[in-house]
């Protein structure tokens, strides 16, 4: 049986994509068999941040209305063979999805994939109803922010609402927090929220805190998911989440300020 | 044991298979503010194509304090039956020649226990709940209503009030809700009391006619007592929250600096709310 795991959050711009590409291509590398569903029908991003947007030729909409056949959409990851794409169209809608279309697909990707990974849009509409209906587990990505906290649990209501487990009356979407864009240092300034103060107000199980990196832009403009750069401090910290997904337990890392090197103290680096 | 009492007791241990007893209930009261009964039907009609399950049946007495034009009470009666309320009878502060009048027309006429201690009815109840509505910008459907008929727990009907002592305690059950209420989630236990074992977001709502017990911290509004029970309270291990109200008084999360942050309750004490240290 496939997991089916939706990457949400309810506010835009906090990292579902960055997460998606990252989770997606760790648990392929892992050797697991991955698809990643971009699911921001009419804002395609998925592709860029996989690298892949040049190999696009038909995408999720096509294949819903049986323009395309599932293979033919699938992009098969150049780095590892087990990760495929099914981008997202970019000259539709949303409300190109139907829940028995959607369903079908997922259906059909089940028989082949280990893991579903829905790269949810922004928002409560359909369209981000649609990324979290069929979900098995849920990762909702969160900043350090009131706003995006807020969010993130009206997200948690959804999920534990509109979801097919909850309308079915089926055991819950199992949830998991990812603070992603975290800064001790910003935390230990009192400019922002503590990873205990996230948790305290949203009171899911932590799957990962991955610190503010300039390796995430880097990685994202050349199309290189960030769990790549295995040098990077977030490179590694998606890397402890792929292995609490797959269920072994890791420490928390990169939640304190970095102690200054003597160089650094007296350099003033 | 004097006499009345025995005369009580006989009469009562001769029926076994039945029982009379006191209890007071909460139940509308259609407040009408007009004789023209075209426009009573008007507004009502709207009023109920709103929220057309919570009124139908529900029992509604009507009460006639606002009105000084005689009115044909029959009508009165067919009209909110023709509307699918149950009829009780009227109610309101009248004097004795009026109720007397209803009596003769065969129907019942309930004293509030307002007008049993003299005192008017002052409204303030209705003019307050329909600031909050105004306030939090809710379509919450009862605060809504409240601007029709306030809800006003009566005594038993006139006649034995006096000798039966009634028990005015408000017996509501629970609705118990495991696990938290997130932002935009609204949990509503009518005619009893809220049981929440989690917290309660900020940006979600709690509401219930008895009272409001969180386990868990209180971030969102909780109003309780919210069909006009006075003495409703709400209880939780941590207040934080943007607004808690019972009977349609309010407080905003700047009236709470008191007790913030720590296990609280709010209780109402004539017309204001009280906080006070829960342990």
């Amino acid at each position: 049986m496939a997991r089916i795991i939706v990457v949400t959050s309810g506010k835009g711009g906090v990292g579902k994509t960055t997460s998606s590409a990252a989770i997606g291509l760790g648990l392929a590398l892992k050797g697991n068999k991955v698809v990643l569903i971009d699911f921001d029908i009419g804002l395609r991003n998925l592709d860029l941040i996989m690298g892949c947007e040049r190999r696009v030729v038909y995408d999720f909409v096509n294949v819903i209305n049986g323009e395309a056949t599932l293979n033919q959409a699938l992009i098969k990851d150049k780095r590892v063979s087990s990760l495929s794409v099914l981008p997202a169209s970019q000259t539709r809608d949303k409300d190109a999805l139907t829940k028995e279309n959607v369903g079908k697909v997922l259906e059909e990707l089940g028989k082949t994939f280990d893991f579903i990974i829905c790269d949810s849009p922004a928002g409560i509409e359909a369209g981000a109803m649609m990324a979290l209906y069929y979900a098995d587990e849920a990762i909702v990505t969160t900043n350090p922010e009131v706003s995006s906290v807020r969010d993130s649990d009206r997200i948690l209501g959804m999920l534990a609402s509109r979801s097919r487990r909850a309308e079915l009356g089926l055991e819950p979407i199992k949830e998991h927090l990812l603070l992603t864009r975290y800064s001790p240092k910003r935390v230990a300034d009192g400019e922002m929220l503590s990873v205990e103060d996230v948790e305290d107000i949203l009171s899911i199980p932590l799957l990962g805190v991955i610190p503010e990196s300039q390796a995430v832009l880097k990685a994202s403009n050349a199309g290189e998911p960030v769990i790549l750069d295995t040098e990077s401090d977030a490179g590694q910290a998606y890397q402890d989440v792929i292995d609490r997904l797959l269920g072994d337990t890791v420490d928390f890392r990169f939640l304190q300020t970095e102690k200054k090197s003597i160089f650094s103290r007296i350099f003033g680096g | 044991m004097d006499g009345a009492d025995n005369f009580r007791e006989t009469l009562f241990m001769a029926f076994t298979s039945i029982e009379f007893k006191g209890t007071s209930f909460t139940l509308s009261v259609l407040q009408l503010k007009s004789v023209k009964l075209a426009d009573v039907r008007a507004d009502l009609t709207k009023k109920i194509a709103q929220a057309p399950d919570f009124f139908h049946l529900v029992p509604l007495v009507v009460s006639i304090e606002k009105i000084n034009d005689s009115l044909d009470y029959q009508a009165v009666k067919l009209l909110v039956e023709e509307l699918n309320f149950t009829f009780v009878g009227f109610t309101g502060t009248v004097d004795k020649a009026q109720r007397q009048l209803i009596r003769e027309l065969g129907f019942s006429f309930i004293n509030t226990a307002k007008a049993l201690t003299g005192k008017a009815l002052t409204g303030k109840a209705l003019t307050s709940k329909a600031n909050v509505a105004k306030n939090t910008g809710e379509k919450s459907m009862f605060t809504d209503k409240a601007t029709v008929a306030t809800q006003t727990p009566i005594a038993a009907p006139d006649s034995g009030a006096q000798k039966v002592s009634t028990p005015q305690v408000a017996l509501f059950t629970d609705k118990i809700h495991r696990g938290p209420i997130r932002s935009g989630q609204q949990v509503y236990a009518k005619g009893q009391n809220l049981v929440v074992i989690g917290s309660v977001s900020a940006g979600a709502e709690v509401i219930a006619d008895g009272n409001i017990h969180v386990y868990g911290s209180l971030r969102g509004r909780a109003i309780a007592g919210a069909q006009g029970h006075h003495q409703a309270k709400i209880y939780c291990q941590n207040l934080q929250a943007e607004l808690v109200s019972i009977n349609g008084n309010y407080w905003l999360s700047e009236s709470m600096e008191e007790h913030w942050d720590s296990p609280a309750y709010i209780n109402l004490t004539d017309s204001e709310l009280t906080s006070s240290k829960l342990i």
